[in-house]
């Protein structure tokens, strides 16, 4: 078990002249599960090859414990890998899967044995030991590559969307099981996925990623707390957080006939004359449609215990008495009621943000405004 | 059949009889595949042409191997009689084998293609696995390099090969025939295995070095079997081609001692067609051709293709 620590890394490929990974720097607490997540090609994968010694460190460090392994060998690192396609030998029973690393390390056989069964057992493959993968299910696949990664006891876990492959439910099942199981191995482990649900019920940690660039690694709560800028507001949570693009006047924001006053602090952080405004679904008090900020339902989603509701704001609260182009109404809004409501298509309501509930963010640069 | 209906009427009289459902013999093809289209008359008519013609070939080779000379002539497709009343249906085959001294050929034979297939494997398998797989500089022009090696026709090197093999004294030495056999067909085979190990996942290599394995280690454990199908086809096609090789074993081999079957034949074929005994004659051809076949159709079995099914999703 160690830490494990990115300083600085980098990555080019061959003929791009802009980064996979640019600049890397995380550190990840023993036995911490940190989840890479990020939309696809932002360099995740990348990411965790590096650690894994399958792609070059071009510059900066990756260090595991206190050792310095950017240049070492993938076998000398010490890490077990699952990836996103398993990679199973195809040619070998589960069981000679599973084994390989130890058989390699030249365990005696009788202790590789019985360290297969533990494995076995954890992960519910006993039945299948003798099988080739070419005769197991999806699942029992991703499994089997769980075992060979556990079976080794490595200093760190590397998993790259090892339940892209799996349908729903199964994936939703598998999730928990992958997550107790590494908190009962305490083994440090990353888990890279595109998905952010995933991210958010597996990780002790988040990093999101964009563009090769680490836009903010926090808890599953700090993130949706307080994202650091409008790419991470928008890419936790679900349904998305509301980014509302708005003028900025001396008394504050305005937006749905109230308006949302700025802190000092904040307007000296404003670059340029608009903030973007971001409120999830669940951020907004529903009144009457004179009211506040004007909504015609388009869509109802009735979840059971919640409903979401989506609908386009024709106000011209966007950015209100700028020239048409820039207006951006109208604008699409999601807004969370109590399940089983009676909205229905059409109608008409008004939403007001709930006081605590906003995000400021700086339009020109993204960044989030400081909060006091 | 009767066992069935029996079951079925056992189950019935103690309770529902589950419906018995059986799969069609052929299941039904997707729709359109099976239309009638030029393409596919044409095709089927010449590969049963091609079939047809083989077979009555080998049937007309293996029955005139059992006839007397006035048989094959007379009656060229009828079933052979003479010799079997006579009660010596392998004369033929006696015939040959002693008097074209077929077993040492055959032995020489034997071992000079187990010997050289083997050694073409071995030492083009790591060969095109380093060219195709592990990054070596300059591995395209080497590859291009040595698939030159496949234009070349082997005739045309034959003088200076005889040559320098006199000087060194291999000529009329199977060991020397088998560096021959050995060095000529590297080009094709390691072409062949390129192509193979080309195709092969990247991503077992990359797991295999995280699991700790050593590049030789990797290939040996992984990459050799995944790759079986192409090492099979590969000595398949090696060991037919050298078995039936002649023209080399001609000119390099002087010595009865020495000869390959292939060579014996062509020395039995002057003795037993001056003697007429054109029995013998196909028999001696049947003695080449059988062992050849009999290897293929054991081993084209093997031929797995889609071996790395279940690697991955
Ligand atoms: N072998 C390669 N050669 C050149 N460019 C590459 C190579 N592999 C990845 N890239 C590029 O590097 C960037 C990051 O790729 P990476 O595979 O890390 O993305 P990812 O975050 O894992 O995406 P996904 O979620 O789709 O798997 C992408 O823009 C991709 O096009
Ligand atoms: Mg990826």
């Amino acid at each position: 078990m160690a830490t494990v620590s990115f300083r600085g890394a980098t990555r080019y490929y061959a003929g791009n002249d802009k980064p996979a990974v640019d600049g890397l720097d995380l550190e990840v607490a023993d036995g911490e599960f940190l989840v890479l997540v990020g939309p696809s090609g932002c360099g995740k994968s990348t990411t965790l090859r590096m650690l894994a010694g399958l792609e070059g460190v071009d510059d900066g460090q990756i260090w595991i414990g206190d050792k310095n392994v950017t240049d070492m060998e993938p076998r000398a690192r010490d890490i077990a890998m699952v990836f996103q396609n398993y990679a199973l030998y195809p040619h070998m029973t589960v069981h000679e899967n599973i084994a390989f690393h130890l058989k390699i390390a030249k365990m005696p056989k009788d202790q590789r044995d019985a360290r297969v069964q533990e494995a076995a057992k954890l992960l519910d493959l006993e039945p299948y030991l003798d099988r080739k993968p070419a005769k197991l299910s999806g699942g029992q696949r991703q499994r089997v590559a769980m075992g060979r990664a556990i079976v080794r006891q490595p200093q760190v876990f590397c998993m790259d969307e090892p339940l892209s492959n799996l349908d729903a439910k199964l994936r939703v099942q598998t999730r928990t099981q992958i997550a107790s199981l590494q908190r009962r191995l305490g083994t440090t482990t990353i888990y890279v996925t595109h998905d952010q649900v995933e991210a958010m019920t597996m990780g002790d940690r988040v990093a999101v990623m964009r563009d090769g660039l680490l836009q903010q690694c926090d808890t599953p709560v700090g993130l949706f707390a307080k994202p650091r800028n409008v790419f991470v507001a928008g890419f936790i949570g679900s349904p998305a957080m509301n980014l509302i693009p708005a003028r900025l006047s001396d008394a504050g924001v305005a937006l749905g006939g109230a308006t949302i006053p700025l802190t000092p602090a904040q307007k000296a952080a404003v670059t340029g004359t608009e903030v973007i405004v971001g409120i999830r679904p669940e951020g907004w008090d529903t009144v009457a449609a004179s009211e506040g900020l004007p909504v015609t339902i388009e869509a109802v989603e009735e979840l059971g215990s919640d409903q979401y509701l989506y609908g386009s704001s024709e106000a011209e609260v966007v950015a209100a008495g700028e020239d048409v182009e820039h207006r951006e109404a109208p604008h699409p809004i999601v807004i969370r009621t109590p399940g089983m409501s009676d909205w229905s298509r059409g109608q008409q309501l008004g939403v007001r943000p709930r006081t605590g509930a906003v995000h400021l963010f700086d339009k020109e640069t993204g960044n989030r405004l400081p909060d006091a | 059949m009767s066992t069935t209906a029996l079951s079925s009427s056992s189950t019935g009289s103690t309770g529902q009889p589950p419906p018995r459902r059986k799969a069609p013999r052929r299941p039904k093809p997707a729709p359109g595949t099976q239309r009638i289209s030029p393409l596919r008359v044409i095709g089927l008519t010449v590969v049963w042409l091609f079939t047809a013609f083989n077979l009555l070939v080998l049937y007309w080779l293996i029955m005139a191997a059992f006839k007397t000379p006035l048989e094959i002539f007379r009656e060229p497709l009828s079933l052979p009689a003479t010799l079997f009343e006579r009660g010596t249906p392998f004369r033929n085959f006696v015939y040959a084998w002693e008097s074209a001294e077929f077993g040492t050929a055959f032995l020489n034979t034997v071992i000079l293609v187990a010997v050289c297939s083997v050694v073409i494997v071995l030492v083009s398998a790591p060969a095109a696995y380093a060219l195709s797989r592990l990054g070596v500089r300059g591995s395209g022009p080497m590859t291009a390099f040595i698939a030159i090696g496949m234009g070349v026709p082997f005739q045309t090197v034959i003088i200076p090969l005889f040559i320098a093999m006199s000087e060194i004294d291999l000529n009329n030495n199977l060991f020397g025939l088998a560096l021959i056999y050995v060095a000529l067909s590297l080009p094709f085979t390691v072409f062949l295995l390129t192509g193979f190990f080309r195709s092969l996942p990247d991503e077992l290599e990359e797991a295999a070095s995280i699991d700790g394995a050593s590049a030789t280690r990797t290939f040996w454990s992984i990459m050799l079997p995944l790759a079986r199908g192409g090492l099979i086809t590969a000595l398949i096609l090696n060991a037919i081609g050298l078995w039936n090789e002649t023209l080399l074993a001609i000119v390099f081999l002087q010595e009865n001692a020495n000869f390959t079957l292939a060579r014996a034949l062509f020395t039995f074929y002057n003795a037993a067609s001056y003697q007429s005994e054109y029995g013998g004659l196909l028999a001696g051809v049947a003695i080449i051709v059988l062992p050849m076949l009999v290897m293929y159709i054991l081993l084209a079995r093997r031929i797995i293709t889609g071996l790395t099914l279940g690697a991955g999703k």
